[in-house]
């Protein structure tokens, strides 16, 4: 009826997406010829709403954004509110603040080396995984008292201060961690399926990766040497030590190897900022008004670079935020992966950026293109009712 | 025949050791599986519906039947309609071949001279109306999954059919029931042909559409491939004959390489079935320790290694014969 390829529709829902997205892959037998994305299925309205909470309010709200990486996200408004403010942070709230960002890229790229092995069908890993994450959960619970919001980042510091018995748990849980995460490595690196599913798999090219703006661990991947928290540190990164993980290969591999390796890193990282924490309070009281002014943020979130840009007139609420999520700058380069592609390998390729839609949704239409995004759908929805009805007359 | 020797025939076929008995290890053994495959992922498994959730294969089969049943108004009907009870059917057929040792006789409930190859004839027409389903539900999923299940056959069935040969060219008969009788009286074919014995195990996953081949079901891929379409009680026949299946083919290797229900000299269905636990425990391992292939890989695993392997266990076979 319509063309020589097949069209298969993948998402909105979909087992292999955890998260609505929808994209339509044109095909020709098992091989990908086209890809065309859609967003916006999971749009909030949280960019709105935000204008008409004041600042502490909002603290809270853009934990919301989302539940994996809701540290990065408070960390990186905060930080930008400090800054309009002009408040200095007490350095052991600063070193407070990274550690629970740490813990939380652990438990994100933990629950991402799950996710990668269910998607190339094994399951054992998953459930591995997915129990060594209970932990950091368990972690995170300890020191803030949730799970998956913590509220814990405020302006002007972090809620609760660690005393010797978390730090105590904290060490023996980080070197569990640290033995289970080689381990996984190991498997990773060696086991032969696992290879042959990731490596030369989801080709992202260092080129490629520069002029469709990659980010985080899918550039690091392509061997772009990038890393907010070194480029531009924010809390205490200053002082810390620790490498960047670039990996050259290009491929699902690789980028599944800089979040292992990533993990590690931030297990030494939490290790080191535990043995130079500074003493004193964590917290410093800050007006509820914010003077006139504007201010860009960036924070390395466990997907990339974040961003938060806020626009202050100088009352208690913000005039204007704009986030701008890690996923969203790796769709275009999603897309470039999967043209010329299997179908098997469409699962491991979307999932080796580590979308996270939810996040990401909340701008892709709301300023930009909100009025002509309802007329397309419109229109696809009767082309479709079309295409569908004629095909049950057959 | 007297009407006690058809009532004999009765009881035979439809409850012992025929349909009830069958379906009834087969869910155990689905059971066992999920079990084995739960503990090796650190998990509990099925745990609520009975002691240790013994009983949670009849509940999910329950489930299924009360379901409502939903016919898409696009697929082709007859294939639609057909296929749950035919796959059911075909691989039940394939069970009565196999000596299973019930009432302590050495031979199955049909057996004659060449059995052993219709029931690998049946195997692979249960993968041909898997075909026909998943082409004729008109479903995208459905159509890709179908055709992965045809190109995985050109992988599994040869291998499948060489070690069939090799053990036909060792036991010198056609006849499940003596094939198994032979191996009571002298040593385990395991023993012989240990080679057969991998490469066996191996397809057999395949037929079974297990990790690391469950390509024409992968989920992430293509949803639920084949069976995309299928709801209610066409989806619970598809599920009891999955369970079938794995009772014929673990029973199948049972026969073939582990003496069937022979143990010191007498044939007892119990050992029979301690033997297809084991087949079955081993095939739930390799379930859990395995990422799936791609369908390429597959191919080219069974093509590069499976069948040169199957090959060199003929040309043993034929030396040692």
């Amino acid at each position: 009826m319509c063309s020589e390829y097949i069209e298969i529709p993948v998402g909105p829902q979909h087992p292999a997406l955890k998260e609505p997205i929808r994209f339509v892959f044109k095909i020709d037998g098992e091989l990908v010829v086209g890809v065309e994305p859609r967003l916006g299925y999971a749009h909030r309205g949280i960019e709105k709403l935000a204008e008409s909470k004041n600042y502490v309010q909002n603290t809270y709200l853009f934990e919301r954004v989302c539940g994996i990486c809701s540290a990065a996200h408070t960390t990186c408004y905060v930080e930008a509110v400090e800054r309009l403010l002009g408040v200095e942070v007490p350095p052991r709230g600063l070193f407070l603040r990274s550690i629970i960002h740490e813990l939380n890229r652990i438990h994100s790229h933990l629950l991402w080396l799950g996710i990668l092995a269910h998607e190339i069908g094994f399951d054992t890993l998953f459930m591995y995984t997915w129990r060594d994450r209970e932990l950091v959960l368990d972690l995170i619970e300890l020191m803030t008292g949730n799970r998956v919001l913590y509220a814990y980042n405020l302006i002007g510091g972090v809620r609760y201060d660690i005393d010797a018995h978390i730090e105590s748990q904290m060490r023996k849980v980080l070197s569990y961690l640290r033995e289970r995460t080689e381990y996984y490595k190991k498997i990773v690196e060696e086991d032969k399926l696992i290879r042959a599913r990731t490596v030369d798999v989801g080709v992202l090219k260092r080129s490629d990766a520069i002029i469709l703006g990659a980010v985080g661990p899918t550039a690091r991947g392509s061997g772009v040497d990038m890393d907010i928290r070194r480029d531009d540190p924010y809390s205490a990164y200053e002082e810390l030590s620790f490498n960047v993980v670039v990996y050259k290969e290009e491929d699902a591999h690789a980028k599944t190897m800089v979040r292992i390796d990533e993990i590690l890193e931030s297990i030494n990282m939490i290790e080191d900022a535990l043995n130079k924490m500074p003493s004193g309070p964590v917290y410093v009281k800050t007006p509820l008004k914010v003077p006139e002014g504007e201010v860009i943020s960036r924070v390395e979130a466990p997907r990339g670079e974040l961003l938060y840009y806020i626009k202050s007139n100088g009352t208690e609420r913000p005039e204007r935020v704009k986030v701008r999520t890690p996923t969203l700058a790796n769709i275009p380069a999603v897309c470039k992966m999967l043209t010329q592609a299997y179908i098997a390998d469409i699962p491991v390729i979307v999932a080796s950026i580590d979308p996270c839609i939810a996040c990401m949704d909340r701008i892709t239409f709301v300023d930009v293109r909100k009025e002509k995004v309802y007329v397309i759908s419109g229109r696809e929805l009767r082309e479709y009712a079309r295409k569908w009805y004629k095909g049950v007359k057959k | 025949m007297s009407v006690i020797d058809l009532l004999i025939n009765l009881i035979e076929v439809f409850i012992y050791p025929g349909v009830i008995f069958v379906v009834f290890i087969s869910l155990l053994l689905e059971w066992v599986d999920r079990k084995v495959y739960a503990r090796a992922q650190n998990r509990i498994g099925p745990y609520y519906v009975g002691p240790h959730g013994i009983l949670q294969p009849f509940a999910d089969i329950l489930k299924l039947l009360a379901k409502e049943d939903i016919t898409p108004g696009h697929v082709e009907r007859l294939e639609y309609l057909l296929s749950p009870m035919l796959i059911l059917y075909l691989s039940l057929v394939g069970i009565f071949m196999i000596p299973t040792g019930a009432w302590g006789s050495g031979y199955s409930v049909i057996h004659f001279e060449g059995d052993y190859l219709l029931v690998l004839t049946l195997a692979t027409l249960t993968t041909v109306f898997m075909f026909l389903t998943g082409w004729g539900s008109f479903n995208r999923f459905g159509a890709i999954g179908s055709l992965r299940a045809l190109l995985l056959i050109a992988g599994y069935e040869i291998p499948l059919f060489i070690c069939a040969a090799a053990v036909i060219l060792e036991a010198k008969t056609l006849c499940l029931s003596k094939i198994s009788a032979i191996q009571g009286g002298g040593i385990w074919f395991l023993v012989t042909q240990p080679i057969g014995f991998l490469v066996s195990l191996i397809s057999i996953q395949a037929e079974l559409e297990r990790i690391p081949f469950d390509i024409p079901e992968a989920e992430t891929e293509i949803v639920a491939g084949w069976l995309t379409e299928f709801t209610g009680r066409k989806l619970a026949l598809m599920r009891l004959a999955n369970d079938v299946k794995l009772f014929l083919f673990s029973s199948l290797v049972v026969t073939l390489y582990l003496g069937g229900p022979w143990f010191m000299g007498q044939a007892n269905i119990a050992i029979f079935l301690v033997k297809v636990l084991v087949v079955v425990i081993l095939t739930s391992i390799i379930r859990a320790l395995f990422a799936r292939f791609r369908i390429d890989q597959a191919l080219s695993v069974f093509w590069k290694y499976v069948i040169p392997l199957s090959l060199i266990q003929v040309i043993m076979s034929l030396f040692i014969g």
